[in-house]
């Protein structure tokens, strides 16, 4: 932990990397994809993936490379990792009620462990996260909370996302009473409301805008 | 007619018995039980490594029969100085068990941090309701 810090420490010091790998985690159907959709849509006129009220629909990480976001005359260069939503359970009889046959249904939820496992590992290649969470829903989950307790351990910036505050039973407040410690941008990855914000917390906290 | 008797396993293990395992025989400890339908009630918390690795292997025995874990656990808060001397007191650990496991070959062992954790079966565990410093769960058979 110590020594990882360290080298990138000195990666940042002596700008070593040209663009940072920023992570999209949180639990599933937060909308992670939905911003990172968002995100490429503003700044490469193009969609990243598939969104659907399905849990799971993300099972592969999701990768676009050399996206130019700037905000306040400074630029930074993202790799955006639209990740798949961490979850501790993981049951194939769920998706029966969204009228996915039980064959597909298991094959779905294989793949979604799978999607889990690599979401993890990914947490040791990226430099910056935004830790989404829907506001309408308690923050309080052991996910959110091993997820945040793992990315300080290993020294990595967060930037916690509320999504979905265009909903009235939105309640972001509770995300910052929850972890007052780490920067929050309120926003709706769906509108847009707000976006300018969370491209200037970005460049703000991955401490490589030039 | 006859009602069956739904039955539920809670297990109260101390922090000692998970001390003395290291890392991945101390998920595998409490990924067996939990296999098996029990509930597990730790008096410690894992670090924030162990918790992703528990996750993480949850996920590769997840079945038809085993959908996952409910876990849940409350820290000891320590906030300013106590924080400072708690960091400090973590690396130190850290380092000497490194290189303890550097001298003998084997995995390095860590302690349990003072708190709670309860870990179950997904199955059985329906929700887990949390509060800064309490939680409930809700378990059905």
């Amino acid at each position: 932990m110590v020594f990882g810090r360290l080298v990138n420490w000195i990666r940042n010091f002596f700008r070593l990397r040209q663009d940072i790998s920023l992570g999209i985690y949180g639990c599933t159907n937060v909308g992670k994809t939905t911003l990172a959709n968002r995100i490429c849509m503003d700044w490469t006129g193009e969609e990243m993936g598939k969104v659907s009220r399905i849990p799971h629909e993300t099972r592969l990480v999701q990768k676009k490379e050399k996206v130019l976001i700037e905000s306040n005359g400074k630029k930074i260069n993202i790799n955006i990792l639209d990740m798949p939503g961490i979850a501790t359970k993981v049951d194939y009889r769920k998706f029966l009620k969204y009228k996915i046959k039980k064959r597909a249904a298991k094959k779905r939820a294989r793949e979604a462990t799978k999607g889990v496992v690599e979401a993890i590992k990914w947490l040791n290649h990226v430099d910056t996260v935004l830790a989404v969470m829907d506001a309408t829903k308690d923050p309080l989950t052991q996910v959110n909370i091993t997820l945040l307790g793992n990315l300080e351990a290993k020294g990595i910036p967060v930037i916690l996302v509320a999504n979905k505050v265009d909903l009235r039973r939105a309640k972001p407040q509770n995300i910052k009473e929850a972890f007052p410690q780490y920067p929050l941008v309120e926003i709706s990855a769906l509108r847009g409301k707000n976006i300018n914000n969370l491209y200037e917390a970005v460049i703000k906290h991955s401490r490589k805008a030039k | 007619m006859k009602k069956s008797k739904m039955k539920l396993k809670i297990d109260f293990v101390s922090s000692v018995a998970l001390d003395s395992k290291t890392g991945q025989k101390r998920i595998n400890f409490i990924l067996n039980k939990v296999k098996d339908g029990s509930i597990l009630v730790v008096n410690g918390v894992l670090t924030p490594d162990e918790e992703m690795d528990l996750i993480r292997e949850t996920m590769r025995r997840v079945d038809d029969g085993f959908p996952g874990i409910e876990v849940c656990s409350l820290k000891k808060q320590v906030k300013g100085w106590g924080q400072f001397l708690a960091t400090l007191g973590n690396g130190r650990e850290k380092l000497s068990s490194s290189i303890w496991a550097g001298i003998t070959g084997n995995p390095p062992k860590t302690k349990l941090k003072t708190g709670i954790t309860l870990i179950g079966p997904a199955k059985i565990i329906k929700n887990i309701k949390k509060n800064p410093d309490s939680f409930s769960v809700l378990a059905e058979m």
